[in-house]
This record gives C-alpha cells, structure tokens and sequence, in this order.
C-alpha cells in the first residue's frame, strides 16, 4: 500500500499540488481524472521520484520514503509509463527493455540472454513481440507494450500509465485493457491518468477527480455517470455541443482522381457551411491529405480545386492566399514555435499583413492589440502576450492556433487531430469553434483518429484506407461498426 | 529589462572568468607583479591610458590606443555578424575566412586598379567585396537547398580554396605587386588613395572609417531581425523551418538570401582590412579574423548589439595584447582569452541557471 499525505508543490509562483492525500491500495485500479494543469501528472511525477515534493509526505506499507530520482521509485517498485515514449528507436526490442540493467558478459552485453530473459516476460503477458525487432519499425500499440515490458521486466509492481491511449487506435486501446486488466487480476496495481471518462468508467476500480492543484473527490465507478465526474472535474456542469443541420453553399475544395505520395485516386468534394470529416486508422493517408490541401505536399496527378480556383500547383503561402487555414495535428512540429512569442505565435503566417505589419516593418502595437483581443476572446491562459509559447499548456497552445487560424476569416478550415491531448473543456471549445465556423459559412475538412469525434462533428464522413477514399457516409445513415470495418478494410461494401 | 539583462549572463560570465583565469594563470606563472603590469599595459593599449592622460594631458596616450582597439573591432564586428545572421537563419557559416579572404583581393584589385574620384571609388571597392564575399557564400548556399549538402561542410571547404586561391596562386602570381613601386614588393599593388578608408581623426589615433561601417551594418542587422516583418521570418526559419514553411516562407529563398547577406559582411569585413589597415592584399591576411567571427557570433549570442559589443572588447584586448610582450607574456594572450571565454560559453545551462538565479522570475511558470 502507497500511502501519499497531505502532498504540496509549487512552480514559482504556481501551486500544481495543494494538500494532496491519497491512498492507493495493493492490487487496485485506480484513475485519476481531472483537466489539463489538475496536477494529476505532477502528484504522479512526485510519486514517480521526478519531483521532490515542498511538504507532505510519501509512505510505502507505513514507512516514510523520500523518492530523490525515478531509480529510487523503481527500486520501491514504482514504474511510469509516459505519454511519450522513452524508447530508443533505433535499438531492438530487447535492447530497448534491458537499457540501464543489461545483462552482462565479462564487459560486454550479453544479448542472446536479454532477449530470452525479454522473450519469457513477453510470453507471461501474453504480448506477440519479437524481441529481435527495431522499435522503429513497430506500431505505436506495440511501441507502448514494449514500455510496459520494460516496466514489469524491472519487477515494477506499481505501474502508472499515462494517458496511455492517447495515441493508440480504438482497437488497439481496447487491447490495452484487456491486458492490463489481466495484470490487475495477477497482483499489479495500477494507476491510470486520463481524461477520457467512458475508459476511465469501465476500466478502474476507484476514481479520484483533481482539479486545480487538489483532490476534489474520490468515487467508485458503480457509484458515479460521465456527467457527474465531468462536472466533478471542470467545477460546473460540461457544456454538450449540438448539431444543427446543415446549410451547403457552394464547393470550397474538391478533389478529383488526386494522386500523391501516401494518396490513390482520392476524389472528394466539401461545401461551406458542412464539416466533412475523415476517418481512418492512422498513415491511411488523411495526413497526406490535409498536406496536400495546404500546399506542403505536391500531388502528382489529378484535379484540385480550392475556393472554386483549379489549382495546378499549390504552396502554403498560396493556400492561405486563397483563403485556407490549417489547425496541424503536431502544434510544436507545424503550428507554433516554443521559442517565440505568443504575440509572434499569433502573428506568423499573417505576419506581412495588418494589423501585424505596416509595410515592411512590424505593427508592435498592432499585433499587441489583436493578440489580447485573441487571447482574451478564446480563453487562452495566461493572457500573457510577451510569454513563450512553449510555456503556455497543450491546451492553450491548441487554443491559440485555432484562434489565430480562424482569424484570418478561412473559406475552408483544415483541420487534423484538433482535440488530441486536451482536456473536456478545451475539447469543448475547439468543436464549438468548428460547429461556429461551420455555420458561418466555412468549409471544415476535419481529420480526426478519435472516430467519436468525426460522428459527433461531421455532416458527412469519408474512410481513408491504404491511401484511398474507401466509402462514404451520410450524418443520418452514420454506423460506427460498417465505418469501423470500412478503416480496416474488412467491410465487403 | 529584467528580461535583457538576464539575457546577458550567458555571456559576461564566461568573459569576466576567463579574464580573471588567465590573469590568475599569470599570476601563477609569473607572479602578481608582472600579472599586474602586464594586464594594466594590456589594458592600457586596449582603452587608452586613462590615468598617464590625466597626469600629462596627452590626448595621443588616450586616443591611439582606442583607435587600434577601434580598427580591429570593426573587421571582428563584421565578420561577427557574418556568422551570427547564419546562426539566425540556423545556418553555421564555417566560411567566413574564405568570404574574407576573397572580400579583401576584390577589394585590393579594385582599389588598386581602378582610377575614380573617392566618391565613387571607396564604394565600388566595398561593393566589389560584398559581391566577392556573398558569391563565396553562394556555392554553399546552392547546394544546400538544391542537394541538402551541410553547409559547415562545404563552407569549410570553401574556405581552403579561396586561401589557395588568393595565397598560394593570385597574390604571389598574377596579382603580384609590380617590382617599380617604392613600398615592399610582397603582396598586390598598393590602392589608390581615393580607396582608402578616411581616417576619422587628425594626427593621433589610426581609427578609419571602417567602424562607422560596422556599427552601422550592426545596427542594420539588429533592425531587420527586431523590427521588419521579413527579419521575423528569417528567424522563423532558424527556430522552426517546418513551422516557417507552414505560414508560408519560402525557406529555401531564406536560406540563400541569408548565406548571400553573410558573405556579403564576410566580403566587407576583407575590404575593411585592406582598404583601412593594409592598403594592399599582403602575402598572407595573418590573424583569422573569419573564425574570430565565430567566437563573436557565439558569445554575442547571435544577436546584432551583442556582437557589436564583443567585438570592442575583444578588439581592444587584442590590440592591447601587443603591449603584452614588454613583460614577457606572448601577445596572442588574449586569444587565449577569447578561446577561453568561448569554452565556458558552451556551459550555456549552467550559465542560464546562475541568472535565473541572480534576477530570480517574477512570472510565474504556467503549465
């Protein structure tokens, strides 16, 4: 039994943990829950040795410890699954899981015995993995077994997963359950960090809700709905979007016979006023087609035409002169520079136009001006126009990016994985934002791998597999199980 | 302001304790007394001899002194910039030796050649370096954004032909000064005196116009990075390209445009050299004052003013450095200086981590 009292951290001058006391018990299931900046990864990270705690204290079955590095949490059986994986790509499997405690022989590393060692934990669990294969070539399910490999491998008997299905596919979260399941049922405990309920309800044990910095309530799953633990988290009941019908107008982007690198033959055609939404299994080529559409990727043949101008050639600097804006699935990749500003976040790509610029020098007051007023209007916080934007949380960064994109007034909004890693309130917002846009008049092409977010947004629905424009569904004759088997490529349409 | 200052750490620190090793490395080797004497001579002949001048009213004692300190600054400033606008772009322009080097044989080879009223002529012989220096750079700068080829490579590569080139072939060839003038027959002809940089005093002091030049280049850069919209996006590109090349910049075009703009102050830097202290291109430029740029580039942080700075530090403490030999310390000690100062700069986290410490933030961490 873990045993975490009256735990208190503070990051300048912000407090991410306030008196937190927290009990977990040998062989449960717990989930914490709460909102982006709750301080359920920093009471992990406390537990986890990667933070020291400014008081309170940690206790393993009634002995008070002091978790100074993660090598001391390990040592107490305490391992961590991260959201992003600590894996060495270019290593094999059993490399990957024997790196820092690599069986020796005489100086060397004595590989055939890791992977047999590595092959036999794999066996217990029930995981097809080949411990000769380079992490690289796996899937990013299999990636996240070969974290948990490497946890149990080290004897961890506390496992803390990490929003661990934030980046797997449906199937591949079911899967991951099921297994983790078993583990529970043979002595391990768990601890879960999530912000996605319906899991959250069907897989644990216990429930605790943090919000801002404390723990607000612990629950059994029994005795609680989706509802009542999203109010719990956001402090008020959660906003539910509605779906008003749509009113087509003309045709904003549409492709014909479009071919590329990654795509085949994809023809589709989007109106304003409509989210049309694209489903898929992830690298079945929706990336390829958000590049295509924004001008980063060249497409080899075909016909494309965006805002009604038959392009033959498209860059990004034309793409937004035509009026299209892009929300990229990796902010820090595409969408914003951690180095920057967030008054020069929101100025990029418009930054040679007003308000942003006079002539050819940069409008400060200007670009001052409309940040607040971005900022301000969308919640972003802090407001603070001066700080980095890598400081700024994953959500708020989203934020900002859908509000600098949605500012520059688009005819068509492309948009890739816009919810991915936030919180029910900023996912909230960000489909408010689309359904608002949608009913001004925008043409939304919304990627998404979250399949319940393409059902709830879309007026229409197009499966990508292999490249290809497989099927497409109505909003009124949606059907996740034909969908599904269409993103598998199971269904014999 | 907080903000600024904080920023500066990173740099003063690794300045002032090298100083203060190497004056302690003297001071171990030699004693304190020729360590004082020897540093207060350096300094001395780095900011002039503020207290003889005091004493004897001598301008000559001050102003001589900060004119050579003044000289060398401007070709470090210049060839610093040269490296940092790269640096910005995110681009190591390892070249800036060779775009020097080609910069003053233009430069030499116009001023020499050429017969026009000062006007017209000083101009010419900078543009024709700037044009040398950004043509050296342009090679590099092709193949990078054509064939991905890494421009510390080719720009390394580059500089060992324009020195074979200049100093092993022209200089001594084809170039060679003809044996009827009255000066030394090394090197090229000696320029025209409407190519020469003016000096910008009277009597005492060498200072030529060549600071003027580099102050205004720094101040120029400086802008274009912190006020105009295009700067914004070349250091877009150096921070993010994926990211630039999303909002619309042509990255590729940055890329060339910035390696063209750094050899072109790499192509000046030459001409300052020549058309200020030689007056012809001699067998051999001696001091390599293009990687000197990288040092300034660095500790300057890649920033316009910071490089300006460093320079006239360590411009004085290099002309200073001369005065070294009187007590017996070799004079290249204050490259030792600067090398010293550049090692610590790499300790970089350390040196943050001090000023976060020293001007602690008062805005709080969000996340």
């Amino acid at each position: 039994m873990i045993e975490l009292a009256h735990l208190t951290k503070q990051f300048g001058g912000v407090t991410a943990l306030d008196d937190v006391s927290l009990r977990i018990d040998a062989g449960e299931r717990l989930a914490l829950v709460g909102e982006n900046g709750a301080g359920k990864s920093s009471l992990m990270n406390v537990l986890y040795g990667l933070y020291q705690p400014d008081s309170g204290t940690i206790s393993f079955d009634g002995v008070p410890t002091r978790l100074r590095t993660p090598a001391a949490a390990l040592a107490r059986g305490v391992g961590m699954v991260h959201q992003h994986f600590t894996l060495v790509p270019t290593l094999s499997v059993a490399e990957n899981v024997v790196l820092g405690h690599e069986p020796r022989r005489g100086l060397g590393l004595d590989l055939s015995r890791a992977r047999t060692e590595v092959a036999a934990t794999c066996a217990s669990l029930g995981f097809e993995l080949d411990p000769r294969a380079l992490v690289s070539s796996l899937t990013v399910g299999s990636q996240q077994k070969v974290e948990i490999v490497k946890a149990l491998h080290r004897g961890v008997k506390t496992l803390v997963l990490d929003e661990p299905t934030a980046v797997l596919t449906p199937q591949e979260a079911t899967e991951l359950f099921a297994v983790t399941r078993t583990l529970s049922e043979r002595g391990l405990t768990v601890i879960l960090i999530s912000h996605k309920l319906k899991e959250v309800l069907t897989f644990a044990t216990r429930i605790a809700v943090m919000r801002r910095g404390r723990k607000v309530t612990e629950v059994s799953p029994q005795g609680t709905t989706p509802e009542a633990l999203a109010e719990a988290m956001i402090g008020r009941a959660a906003p539910v979007g509605s779906h008003a019908p749509a009113t087509p107008g003309p045709v904003v982007l549409s492709l014909h016979q479009v071919c590329s690198q990654g795509l085949v033959d994809v023809s589709l055609e989007l109106r304003a006023g409509e989210i049309l939404g694209i489903a898929g299994v992830d690298g079945n080529g929706q990336r390829e087609l958000t590049e295509v559409v924004t001008g980063l990727r060249p497409f080899t043949s075909g016909v494309l035409t965006v805002a009604g101008q038959r392009v033959d050639r498209l860059d990004p600097a034309r793409a937004r002169a035509l009026g299209v804006a892009h929300v990229p699935e990796d902010r820090l990749r595409r969408a914003l520079v951690a180095d920057l500003t967030v008054e020069e976040n929101v100025s990029l790509g418009r930054h040679t136009q007003p308000p942003f610029a006079k002539g050819p020098r940069i409008d400060f007051a200007g670009r001052r001006a409309r940040t607040l007023e971005l900022v301000n209007a969308n919640d972003v916080r802090p407001p603070t126009p001066t700080l980095r934007g890598g400081a700024l949380s994953g959500g708020n960064q989203q934020k900002l990016v859908v509000a600098r994109e949605l500012d520059a007034k688009p005819k068509l909004l492309v948009v890739n994985q816009p919810t991915r890693g936030l919180d029910i309130a900023a996912v909230e917002a960000v489909r408010e934002r689309l359904r608002a846009q949608r009913l001004e008049g925008c043409g939304v092409l919304l990627v998404s791998l979250d399949l319940d977010e393409v059902l709830a947004l879309a007026d229409r629905l197009v499966v990508f597999a292999r490249g290809r424009a497989v099927a497409t569904f109505e909003r009124a004759t949606f059907d996740e199980r034909l969908i599904g088997q269409h993103m598998l490529g199971v269904a014999h349409a | 302001m907080r903000e600024r200052l904080r920023a500066m750490v990173p740099s003063v620190v690794p300045i002032v304790l090298s100083l203060v090793g190497c004056f302690l490395a003297v001071v171990v080797l030699r004693g304190w007394s020729v360590a004082f004497d020897a540093f207060g001579a350096m300094f001395a002949g780095a900011f002039g001899d503020w207290p003889k001048f005091v004493d004897q009213g001598n301008a000559g004692l001050v102003l001589r002194p900060l004119g050579e300190a003044g000289n060398k600054a401007a070709i470090l400033t210049l060839t610093g910039l040269s490296v940092a606008v790269a640096f910005r772009v995110g681009l190591f322009n390892i070249g800036a030796q060779g775009q020097l080097t080609v910069g003053a044989l233009a430069a030499a080879v116009v001023g020499a050649k050429v017969d026009l009223p000062a006007v017209v002529h000083l101009p010419l012989c900078l543009l024709a370096a700037a044009v040398a220096g950004a043509g050296w750079a342009a090679l590099p700068a092709v193949l990078k954004t054509t064939r991905g080829v890494h421009e510390v490579i080719s720009t390394i590569m580059m500089n060992w032909i324009a020195v074979s080139l200049v100093e092993n072939w022209l200089v001594v060839g084809p170039l060679k000064a003809s044996a009827s003038g009255v000066n030394s027959i090394s090197g090229t002809d000696q320029i025209a005196a409407s190519a020469e940089l003016p000096r910008l005093f009277e009597g005492g002091s060498r200072l030529n116009a060549g600071l003027v030049l580099a102050v205004l280049a720094a101040l120029v850069v400086w802008a274009f990075f912190g006020r105009l919209t295009r700067g914004f996006g070349w250091r877009v590109v150096g921070l993010n390209p994926e990211a630039a090349r999303a909002a619309g910049v042509e990255v590729g075009q940055v890329v060339v445009q910035a390696m063209l703009v750094a050899g072109a102050l790499a192509g000046v830097a030459g001409a300052v050299l020549v058309l200020g202290t030689e007056q012809k291109y001699p067998t051999t430029l001696g001091a390599p004052y293009g990687f000197d740029g990288i040092a300034m580039a660095l500790l300057g942080q890649g920033d316009a003013l910071g490089v300006l700075v460093t320079s006239l530090v360590f411009g004085a403490l290099r002309a200073g450095g001369t005065r070294l030999q009187l007590f017996g310390v070799h004079k290249s000690f204050p490259e030792l200086i600067q090398g010293f100062a550049l090692l610590l700069v790499a300790a970089r986290l350390v040196w943050e981590r001090l000023a976060r410490r020293l001007l602690p933030d008062r805005e709080p961490k969000h996340g």
